[in-house]
């Protein structure tokens, strides 16, 4: 899994130069693919269950490994912070984590 | 377990977006102020950022009372404290060459500023 602890992680991307010009979608839709709408909602039931607050959250967020921030979509980094709380505050266990993983991976084939 | 029931989700949905606190905390700065941005370099987590860290803006507002986010994340309590927008120029930012004219607001905690 992708996360370390960083000094000034990679999000802080204020006066940074070279990311190229900010793409507007016409007619952009709320939700791409479903899964970010489970990913949202996920987020969301976990945050009103006092699971985590909402600078962790962030802070989840800021602590993905500087490659895979920059090439992650907006709900990757939603999803990626998600699991990286819902195991560090014991919701699920990294064995847990694993077998939906390897359950997911065998469906797929 | 605790449950997080459909209800509960609702209700996050009707809350008002802001997270003031009503709590009476005598504010160290004011509207004109000029304050600068403290040099912090945290692994934790922070809402200084970083372009901003060790310039002068000046206080144009005070939002009030809000829980501080860096110490939220470090298990450091709520640790109450105003709130207040800051205004940089452009030059103090990026130096010379940056128009003169424009400046940028940021929502800085107390904690961040120094009195200058």
């Amino acid at each position: 899994m992708r996360r370390r602890s960083f000094l000034n992680g990679v999000h802080d991307m204020g006066g940074m130069h070279g990311f190229g010009p900010i793409v507007r979608e016409a007619d952009e839709p709320v939700f791409h693919e479903e899964w970010e709408a489970h990913t949202l909602a996920l987020a969301r039931a976990m945050l009103a269950g006092l699971y985590f607050n909402l600078d962790e959250f962030r802070h989840s967020m800021e602590r993905i490994e500087p490659s895979y921030y920059l090439r992650s979509s907006y709900y990757e980094r939603w999803l990626e912070g998600t699991i990286t709380l819902l195991l560090e505050k014991g919701v699920i266990s990294q064995q847990e984590f694993q077998a939906r993983l390897d359950e997911l991976t065998e469906r797929r084939g | 377990m605790r449950t997080v029931d459909l209800e509960v989700v609702r209700s996050l949905y009707k809350l008002p977006g802001a997270v003031r606190m009503k709590l009476d905390v005598v504010p160290k700065f004011k509207p004109g102020d000029r304050v600068k941005a403290r040099n912090i370099h945290t692994s934790g987590h922070t809402r200084l950022p970083r372009y901003a860290r060790d310039k002068v803006g000046i206080i144009q507002l005070d939002h009030g009372v809000f829980h501080l986010p860096d110490a939220r994340v470090s298990g450091q309590g709520d640790q109450p404290q105003h709130l207040y927008s800051v205004r940089f120029s452009a030059r103090e930012l990026w130096g010379a060459e940056a128009p003169c004219k424009d400046s940028i607001n940021i929502d800085l905690w107390e904690n961040y500023l120094d009195s200058v």
